[in-house]
C-alpha cells in the first residue's frame, strides 16, 4: 500500500523534531557523569572535601539533565511502532534486540545507581559511592552504545539477511552487528562528543562564578577538571571524525558525497570544497571555494585515493534498479505463494538489489510497465539533500576546531592557574556553552539526512517505511509533541539556571555575594550553670 | 585470609580485563580505544584537579618567604 508522501515528510519530521529535543540532553549526561566520576576519584585518593561538594555539586544539574532526557527520550521508541510501523516489521528482529538491551540492562543500571549516588552521600562509604558514580558513567554511555549499534544497523546493515518467506529481515550475526565497524566509530564519537560538551558546560558555569567572585575554589577546580578533560575529548572527537568519515566513504558513498558537495567525479587528488553553494536542481554548487589535493587526503588519507561523485552513484543506482525489479517481482510472486521455486530462485539472484527495486517502485507501482524517466527519478533520489548536509558538516567541523581551539588556550591558563585573571577568556566560557549544543544536532543532521532516501541504508527507502496514519492526525500529534517537547526545554532551561544560581551552598567556600546560606536550625547547646543552679534551688 | 580474598578479587579482575581486551583489541578496535581513552581522560582529569592543590599550596608556602625576603 502506497503511503500518503505528506504523512512520510510528517513522520520524519515528527522523528528528527523528537530526536533534535533529545539529542540536547543526552550528550550532557553521557560526558557529565565521567567528570563526576573524575571529581569523585579525587575526592576519595585525597580526602579533601571540596572534591565531594564539587561532585554533589554537578551532580545535582547532572541529575535534572538525565530527568528531562529520560522523559524526552521514551516517546521516540514508541514512534517506532505508532509512526514506523512497516519499518518496525521490517526490521524489527534486528533493531528490537539492541533497543531492548539498552531498555533492560544499561537503563535499568543507569537509572538504578543515579539514584544510589544522589541519595547515598550519607548511607554509602566513600568507595561504594566511588563505584556506584562510575557504574552510572557506564550505564549511561552503554545505553547510548546500544542505541547506536541499532542506529548503526540504519546506516549500514550488517549481521542481517532479508527472508522472502517471513517477508522480513532477520538476524544473522549478533557479533557482526555489535562490532559493525560504523558502530564503533559512531559510539566513541558520539560518547566523546558528550565528554566535550559537559566539560564546556562545566567550564562555562565556573566561569560563570569565577565572573562573579562566587565558589572560587569549587570553580577554579571544576574549570581546571573541565579543561583537560575538554582538551583530551576533543582532540578523541575530531579523531573518531575522521574514522567515521574513513568508514562511511566504503558504506555510504551517496552521504559522503552530499558531505563534500560531490557532483561530478575527478581524479586524483581531489580537491576539498571548502565553501560551496549546492543546487539539488541543477546537479552543481552554484559557487565554491577549493582547497587542492585535501579531499583524498582527509577521506581515503592518500593522494591518490578517489571517492564517487554523485554523477557516478547514480549511474550505478540505475544498474542496481534494474537488477532490483526481478527481486521484487519475485517477491511478490512469493507473497501470494511462499513455496513457488522459482520466485525464489529468481529472488536469490537478484536479492543484493531488492532495496533499489523499492526506490523503484515509488514511482511505477507496476513495475512492468517503468519508464526511463521514472527510473532515472528513482536513480536521482539516492542522493540525499546535499546542501543541508553538506552545511550541517561544516557547521559541525568549524565549532568542533573551535573547541579545540578554546580549550588549548584554557589549558593553558589553567595549568599556570592564571585562568582567574583572564576575565576575556573567562566571558568567552559563559558564552560557549551553546557551542557543543550546535555541533551535536549538526552532527545527528549529517548522519540522518545523509542517510535519505532509506530508513536503512541500500534495503529499506524512507516512503515505504511510515505507517499509513491521516495528514490530520500526523498534524495533530507533531504539534504536540513540539509544544510537550518545548514546555521540558523551558523546565530544563528554569531548573538549571536556578540550580546554577543557587550555587553549591554546602561547601566550604564563603561564596562571595552569592544568595544566603540559610542559618542552622540545629538546637544550641544551653549554658548549664544558670539551669544546675535552679535546680539546685 | 581478608588478604587472600583480596588478591583472588583483584586477580580475577585483571584476568577479566585481559580477556576483555583480548576480545575487543581483535574485534572492536575502537570499543577498547573508549574503555582505555576514557579512563585516560578521566584520570588526566583528575590529576589536574589535585595538581592545582598542589600548586595552590606550594603558592602559600612561597608567599611568606618572599615577604620576610622583602
Amino acid at each position: 500500500m502506497m503511503v500518503n508522501g505528506t504523512v512520510v515528510a510528517l513522520s520524519r519530521i515528527q522523528f528528527a523534531a523528537t530526536a533534535l529535543y533529545h539529542f540536547l540532553f543526552v550528550p550532557l549526561t553521557l560526558g557529565l557523569s565521567f567528570l563526576l566520576a573524575a571529581m569523585e576519584t579525587v575526592y576519595v585518593t585525597t580526602g579533601k572535601p571540596i572534591y565531594k561538594d564539587m561532585a554533589r555539586f554537578w551532580g545535582k544539574l547532572l541529575m535534572i539533565n538525565f530527568a528531562l532526557g529520560v522523559a524526552t527520550g521514551l516517546t521516540m521508541e514508541f514512534q517506532f511502532g505508532t509512526n514506523w510501523s512497516f519499518y518496525s516489521g521490517f526490521v524489527g528482529d534486528i533493531f528490537g534486540a539492541p533497543l531492548a538491551i539498552e531498555g533492560l540492562m544499561a537503563f535499568f543500571m543507569e537509572s538504578t545507581f543515579i539514584g544510589l549516588m544522589v541519595f547515598g552521600w550519607e548511607r554509602l562509604s566513600k568507595g561504594q559511592h566511588l563505584a556506584v558514580t562510575w557504574l552510572v558513567a557506564f550505564g549511561s554511555n552503554l545505553s547510548a552504545l546500544w542505541i547506536l549499534v541499532a542506529n548503526s544497523f540504519m546506516q549500514n546493515p550488517r549481521g542481517a539477511a532479508f527472508d522472502p518467506l517471513t517477508m522480513r529481515m532477520q538476524l544473522t550475526s549478533f557479533p557482526q552487528l555489535i562490532f559493525n565497524p560504523d558502530a564503533q566509530s559512531k559510539f566513541v564519537h558520539t560518547s566523546v562528543a558528550g565528554y566535550v560538551t559537559a566539560a564546556i558546560f562545566v567550564a562555562g558555569v565556573s566561569a560563570y562564578y569565577m565572573l562573579h567572585k562566587r565558589h572560587v575554589e569549587l570553580a577554579k577546580r571544576s574549570f581546571r577538571m573541565a579543561a583537560l578533560f575538554g582538551v583530551l575529548a576533543t582532540i578523541a572527537v575530531i579523531t573518531l571524525g575522521d574514522a567515521l568519515g574513513f568508514v562511511d566513504a566504503r558504506v555510504q558513498p551517496t552521504k559522503l558525497a552530499a558531505m563534500e558537495g560531490l557532483w561530478k567525479s575527478e581524479a586524483a587528488p581531489m580537491p576539498f570544497n571548502l565553501i560551496a553553494f549546492p543546487s539539488q536542481a541543477q546537479r552543481r554548487n552554484v559557487a565554491d571555494v577549493r582547497v587542492p589535493y585535501l579531499l583524498s587526503l582527509l577521506v581515503t588519507h592518500s593522494l591518490t585515493g578517489t571517492v564517487p561523485g554523485a554523477d557516478a552513484l547514480e549511474r550505478q543506482a540505475v544498474r542496481r534498479i534494474k537488477d532490483g525489479i526481478p527481486a521484487v517481482q519475485a517477491l511478490h510472486v512469493l507473497a501470494r505463494n511462499p513455496t513457488d521455486a522459482a520466485a525464489l530462485a529468481e529472488f536469490d539472484a537478484h536479492r543484493k538489489d531488492l532495496g533499489y527495486g523499492f526506490l523503484l517502485e515509488r514511482y511505477a507501482p507496476d513495475l512492468n510497465d517503468a519508464t526511463a524517466a521514472q527510473l532515472e527519478r528513482a536513480a536521482r533520489d539516492i542522493i540525499p539533500p546535499v546542501a543541508a548536509v553538506f552545511w550541517s558538516f561544516r557547521v559541525m567541523v568549524a565549532l568542533g576546531l573551535l573547541m579545540l581551539a578554546y580549550f588549548v588556550i584554557t589549558v593553558l591558563y589553567t595549568l599556570r592557574n592564571r585562568i582567574q585573571r583572564k576575565t576575556w577568556l573567562l566571558k568567552t566560557a559563559v558564552w560557549m556553552i551553546p557551542v557543543p549544543f550546535i555541533a551535536n544536532e549538526a552532527g545527528w543532521l549529517v548522519a540522518e539526512l545523509g542517510r535519505q532516501p532509506w530508513t536503512v541504508f541500500d534495503v529499506l527507502p524512507t516512503w515505504m517505511s511510515a505507517s499509513t496514519h491521516s495528514v490530520a492526525y500526523m498534524a495533530f500529534s507533531l504539534i504536540g509533541f513540539v509544544v510537550l517537547y518545548s514546555v521540558f526545554i523551558a523546565v530544563e532551561m528554569y531548573l538549571m539556571v536556578r540550580a546554577i544560581r543557587l550555587g553549591p551552598a554546602e561547601h566550604g567556600d564563603a561564596g562571595g555575594p552569592g544568595p544566603q546560606v540559610r542559618p542552622s536550625l540545629s538546637p544550641r547547646p544551653l549554658p548549664a550553670a544558670p539551669y544546675g543552679r535552679r535546680l539546685e534551688g | 585470609m581478608r588478604t587472600f580474598l583480596y588478591f583472588l578479587l583483584y586477580m580475577v579482575i585483571a584476568v577479566a580485563v585481559i580477556f576483555l581486551a583480548a576480545v575487543l583489541g581483535a574485534h572492536g578496535a575502537w570499543y577498547f580505544a573508549w574503555l582505555v581513552g576514557t579512563a585516560m581522560i578521566v584520570l588526566i582529569s583528575a590529576a589536574g584537579g589535585a595538581l592545582l592543590d598542589t600548586q595552590e599550596e606550594h603558592a602559600a608556602q612561597q608567599a611568606p618567604a618572599e615577604r620576610d625576603r622583602s
